[in-house]
């Protein structure tokens, strides 16, 4: 029937499937076998765990030659915690730590956790912070 | 039966008004003792009753009717944040330059200690590498041959049809040197922890500098709000700048986290580009059929929308003057 044919056709060449493939293709060879160097090493920690340490100093040298890329997601959040929206949350977040301070300080122990208190700040922060985030990053 | 004994309370209450018309004239016909008692029993009896239905409610709902918690906040673990994914969006697909950047961040960073065993080599062709480089990628582990003539396995290197091997012989290797606690397989982690994505996105990312005061973090564990517990056994493991993109995007802590998330997302859902494709055809399809349809419907049904029906009623016409004219029906 042709005019399936015509329609699949269509579909077919609205797709994107096809433009990624060819996407992938354009790297220059030379970035892959830098990549698989990187491959080996990984393997080989996962046998030996000493080796790991030493793999992620050398990986941090050669970083900071470049400048070091910065996350904003901590800075989003914080100013997102001087909202009004989340001001309340962070006052009680501060108001509990400070408490439990005190009672480290007075008994060496604490008797309650702020976590309740940090997951209210979190939720709120991270909400306020999520799509000013996404915007920044590909 | 509530509102009902409401409504009576309120008239007992509006009794003083009504006493004076109503009461009255009943108290003089029956034989009630005196007026203001009759009128303070019946408040009284309506008014508790009230109270004891709303009471009675009441202590329904505080015994059954409110949700039950069987655990704190903190074993529940926060609820990840929505974050505004582009893959999810109905008419958007995987952005493959960001499973290419994911599946880098997998091999560099969690291949170390999580396997990706529903993966085959094969399955990266075309998605996000070319067949050179998935081959190369394949031949750089070793995998058992069938048995040979005298019934030995050897090792080959492997081919596109062969699974991204895992990091451990076995699971009691993996908890061995994970301090007893086991990773587990990511293939379908996105569609096997309740918030997929966000959940994932937020476990990476929300390891604070110092868990919150007071919070009691055992040894060997991380405290993570998004965990249920908040005390994982995974550190955290992205920081800025850990990985080389070779497409030059900065490597930051939530640019890795967001593309091995989607990696991860690509990996349990590899059809949900053709999947959103298909259900686009189904709408264009069958859009295409309604509107046909309709005016198929048009077209059959002409004869009878437009016929006229004339009924000559002999009766009316031998009455003319009680009934005049004939009825004319379309
Ligand atoms: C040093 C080893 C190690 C590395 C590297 C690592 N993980 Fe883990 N991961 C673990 C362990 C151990 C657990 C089990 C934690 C537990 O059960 O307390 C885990 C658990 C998880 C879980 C499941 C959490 C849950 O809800 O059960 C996810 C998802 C996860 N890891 C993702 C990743 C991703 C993505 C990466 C790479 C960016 C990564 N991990 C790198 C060791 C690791």
């Amino acid at each position: 029937m042709g005019w399936y044919d015509y329609l699949s056709d269509l579909g077919a060449a609205l797709t994107i499937q096809s433009v990624a493939a060819e996407q992938a293709a354009d790297p220059p060879a030379e970035d892959e076998s830098s990549s698989e160097g990187d491959e080996k090493d990984d393997s080989e920690e996962a046998e030996s765990g000493d080796g790991e340490d030493a793999a992620e100093e050398e990986e941090e040298e050669e970083e900071e030659e470049e400048e070091e890329p910065e996350d904003i997601k901590d800075k989003l959040e914080e100013e997102c915690m001087k909202t009004p929206a989340c001001a309340p949350a962070k006052h009680h977040y501060d108001e509990c730590a400070e408490r439990v301070q005190g009672q480290i300080d007075e008994n060496g122990k604490a008797d309650e956790d702020c976590v309740e208190e940090f997951f209210h700040l979190m939720h709120c922060a991270t909400q306020c912070a999520a799509p000013k985030l996404f915007r920044q990053l590909r | 039966m509530l509102a009902r004994s409401s409504l009576r309370a309120s008239r007992a209450l509006g009794a003083t008004k009504t006493s004076a018309t109503r009461t009255a004239t009943r108290n003089a016909s029956t034989q009630s003792s005196s007026e203001s008692a009759g009128s303070w029993k019946n408040a009284a009896l309506a008014s508790s009753s009230t109270a004891l239905a709303i009471g009675s409610v009441a202590w329904y709902y505080y015994q059954y009717g409110r949700p039950m918690h069987a655990m704190t906040p903190a074993e529940e673990g926060l609820h990840a944040t929505q974050y505004p994914w582009e893959h999810e969006k109905f008419t958007k697909t995987f952005d493959h330059a960001a499973l290419r950047r994911g599946f880098q961040v997998y091999r560099e960073v969690c291949a170390s200690c999580h396997s990706l065993s529903r993966i085959p080599y094969r399955s990266l062709v075309g998605n996000f590498m070319t067949v050179d480089e998935a081959k190369a990628l394949a031949e750089e582990n070793e995998y058992d041959t069938e048995p040979n003539d005298e019934g030995e396995i050897e090792k080959r290197p492997g081919k596109l049809s062969d699974y991204i091997p895992a990091p451990y012989k076995n699971d009691e290797a993996a908890r061995a040197a994970n301090n007893g606690a086991l990773p587990p397989d990511l293939s379908l982690m996105v569609k096997a922890r309740h918030g997929g994505c966000n959940y994932i996105f937020s476990l990476l990312t929300g390891y604070p500098d110092e868990p919150p005061a007071g919070a009691v973090v055992q040894s060997g564990l991380n405290f993570n709000p998004y965990f249920p517990g908040t005390g994982i056994a995974m550190a955290r493991v992205l920081y800025d700048g850990l990985v080389e993109y070779e497409d030059g995007t900065p490597a930051t802590t939530s640019q890795m986290a967001k593309d091995v998330v989607e990696f991860l997302n690509w990996s349990a859902e590899p059809e949900m580009d053709d999947r959103k494709r298909m259900g686009w055809k189904v709408i264009a399809v069958g859009s295409v059929l309604f509107a046909i349809s309709v005016w198929v419907k048009r077209y059959k049904w002409a004869n009878i929308k437009t016929r006229k029906m004339l009924y000559n009623n002999p009766y009316a016409q031998q009455n003319a003057t009680k009934h005049p004219g004939s009825v004319h029906r379309r």
